[in-house]
């Protein structure tokens, strides 16, 4: 094996010959010994994988592709594999969720590398679309068979991780309000929205008014300079509360306002809706671009119907945009210290 | 999960799956209908039409076959018969060589010197080997694979690219718990580094040197046929035209990028290795047998009558 004890003009294929650091010892010496007995007498390795020096990992990645084969033999003989292209679209989609490399791992016994990992996930993803065309063949054995193999493999926070990314539904509290969150720079705006209540007529008389009547006397209630502003009609007020504290008080800069109020004229829903809301963290435009958030958010779970108008006006969408750090070298984060020619 | 049993439940979920087990349908062969008209599958009951017009068209297929060709799928060549039913030492013809494309070298001028006694030619550019020299080498080499596993000796059939990883794996299996199988790189220092490997007690504790090696890609695995050299192994292995076949003691010369051609060989040896599973356990039965007749001619006193045992 030593390459430099070679002479140079021998062929390169010629290095199979056994050269050993071993001393030679004449077989005849030898004859007291007998090593093939005594090899016989131990017993042979019990995987056959075990030349691999992977036993552990290729048994069970034969095991498991087994399982498959075995899963494909009974789904042919059902008549549903090969499944033709509108079958196969008709399945629902499905993201797997598998244990993680480490873990994978230390359920299978052995260090796993990224590409013996992509391996056993490639097998597990071949067998959960077999579960899932046995699941909706109703072929509930084999579907039960599957799923005691792809359960073991599946992450335990399966559910959660798959629905990351997912809006989750805005729930409604007894009083029928809502509950989000906006967030905007790194103020956070806690939202409750409830509609307005209308309040019930003062008069029983008024309920007989014919609806034409009624307009007339409200207009003429409105013409009139003389009349009281007290009128028989009672009107609704939404209110808008920031940290105790009404909206004009608690942003007196008029663009902080707008941006407040912007979901709420963007829906046409202006009077309909009471808003309380905490607000932390940031300066003023960081908090109302949170509260916004939050309103909109809470206006989308409301009314439903309003939630495209919001999205093309992307106010629901959580604005990324943070204050970006300085830089080594810079005097912020952009700006360059002047530049001089010596 | 502390139990072995509750590690490898995949194991005893694998066999619940067995097709034995479920009910096997009349008509299982499987016939692409390529005249499936596309329709919405909302339930399960649309899937069940999905299957029950599957199984009307094959049925009409069976029906129709009785009066149609002789040559019908069991009658003819499938791909996969070659991994699963493997030709006997005997049964290999030189048809069957041709047909799996074991004649086709490489190219004229990559043509190792050392492998001219087993070229026939040169055609197209392409070196073709001379299977009438393949034949009695093949046979050879499956009376050595026979012989060796006759005598309680392990072999370990090395194939090691993906499209071989399926072959010595079943050819393994064929053979039984003497045979061992590499389909994934064989890592360098497994037979000559055992004990860094395998660890003291798996090498003091288990006979860890095989006793043949039958390499299906040898110019891949150059590092293990010199291991096996340095182990004094013998090595069985397909030789192809860019390769000398010095290089392994028993050489097949054969086209070693073949799937086919590999399966074919792979399947002879391991075939020949199961007769001599079978001829070891009849000779282990014989001897019991005779071990019993001596003990119990012992305990009469009548040993003078009975042949020693060995």
């Amino acid at each position: 094996m030593n390459v430099m004890r070679r002479p140079l003009g021998l062929s390169k294929f010629r290095f199979y010959s056994t050269q050993t650091t071993r001393p030679f010892v004449p077989p005849a010496s030898l004859n007291h010994f007998d090593f093939r007995q005594r090899q016989r007498e131990k017993p042979r390795p019990t995987s056959p994988a075990f030349y691999t020096a992977r036993p552990e990992f290729y048994d069970q990645l034969s095991s498991l592709e087994s399982a498959l084969q075995h899963a494909k033999t009974a789904l042919t003989t059902c008549h549903l594999l090969p499944l033709p292209q509108f079958a196969r679209e008709a399945l629902p989609p499905r993201i797997n969720a598998w244990v993680d490399k480490r873990e994978l791992g230390l359920k299978l016994r052995s260090t796993l590398t990224t590409s013996r990992y992509r391996r056993v996930v490639l097998v597990l993803n071949e067998l959960e679309t077999y579960r899932s065309i046995a699941e909706k063949a109703g072929i509930a054995e084999l579907q039960e068979g599957i799923r005691g193999i792809t359960e073991l493999f599946e992450r335990a926070d399966a559910a959660t991780m798959l629905a990351r990314g997912k809006a989750k539904p805005v729930k409604f509290d007894e009083y029928g309000r809502s509950y989000t969150l906006g967030k905007r720079k790194t103020s956070s705006a806690r939202v409750w929205i409830v509609p307005v209540q209308q309040p019930p007529a003062d008069k029983p008389t008024s309920q007989s008014i014919s609806a034409a009547t009624e307009t007339d006397t409200a207009l003429m209630a409105l013409l009139d300079p003389n009349s009281s502003s007290k009128s028989n009609e009672p009107v609704s007020v939404a209110q808008i509360l920031v940290n105790n504290t009404p909206l004009s008080t608690y942003f007196p800069i008029p663009a902080d306002r707008t941006r407040v109020i912007h979901p709420i004229k963007l829906a046409g829903l202006l009077g309909a809706y009471n808003i309380f809301a905490i607000v932390r963290g940031g300066g003023t435009s960081g908090q109302s671009g949170a509260l916004a958030h939050g309103i909109a958010k809470g206006l989308a779970a409301h009314e439903p119907d309003v939630a495209t108008i919001l999205r093309k006006a992307k106010l629901l969408r959580r604005d990324p945009r943070m204050v970006e750090r300085k830089k080594p070298g810079l005097a912020k984060a952009r700006k360059r210290y002047a530049w001089v020619k010596r | 999960m502390s139990t072995k049993a509750g590690l490898r439940p995949w194991l005893s979920a694998t066999r619940c799956m067995r097709r034995s087990q479920l009910s096997v349908l009349q008509h299982r062969r499987n016939v692409f209908t390529s005249s499936d008209q596309p329709f919405s599958l909302q339930s399960p009951d649309d899937w069940q039409l999905l299957q029950d017009r599957r199984l009307r068209f094959k049925m009409l297929i069976d029906l129709f076959s009785e009066h149609g060709s002789n040559v019908t799928r069991d009658s003819t060549f499938q791909p996969h018969h070659q991994l699963h039913r493997p030709l006997a030492p005997s049964e290999a013809t030189l048809s069957a060589l041709i047909a799996a494309g074991a004649h086709f070298g490489h190219a004229k001028s990559l043509l190792n010197p050392n492998f001219m006694p087993y070229a026939y030619g040169v055609r197209a550019g392409i070196t073709i080997i001379d299977l009438d020299s393949t034949l009695p080498l093949l046979r050879r080499a499956a009376n050595l694979t026979r012989a060796v596993v006759a005598r309680d000796g392990t072999v370990v059939f090395v194939g090691t690219r993906p499209d071989l990883r399926a072959v010595v794996r079943k050819a393994a299996e064929r053979i039984g718990p003497q045979a061992f199988h590499v389909g994934e790189r064989w890592l360098p220092g497994t037979l000559t580094n055992k004990l860094q490997l395998f660890g003291s007690d798996v090498t003091k504790g288990q006979r860890v040197t095989p006793d043949l090696a039958i390499f299906l890609n040898p110019l891949a695995n150059i590092h293990a046929i010199r291991e096996c050299a340095i182990q004094h192994i013998p090595t069985i292995g397909i030789v192809d035209s860019n390769v000398d076949p010095r290089v392994v003691m028993y050489a097949i010369p054969a086209n070693d990028e073949s799937p086919r051609a590999a399966e074919l060989i792979a399947g002879v040896l391991s075939i020949a290795g199961r007769e001599g599973k079978v001829l070891r356990d009849r000779e282990e039965q014989s001897k019991e047998l005779r071990q019993s007749r001596y003990m119990r001619a012992k305990e009469r006193g009548t040993t003078r009558y009975v042949a020693d045992s060995n």
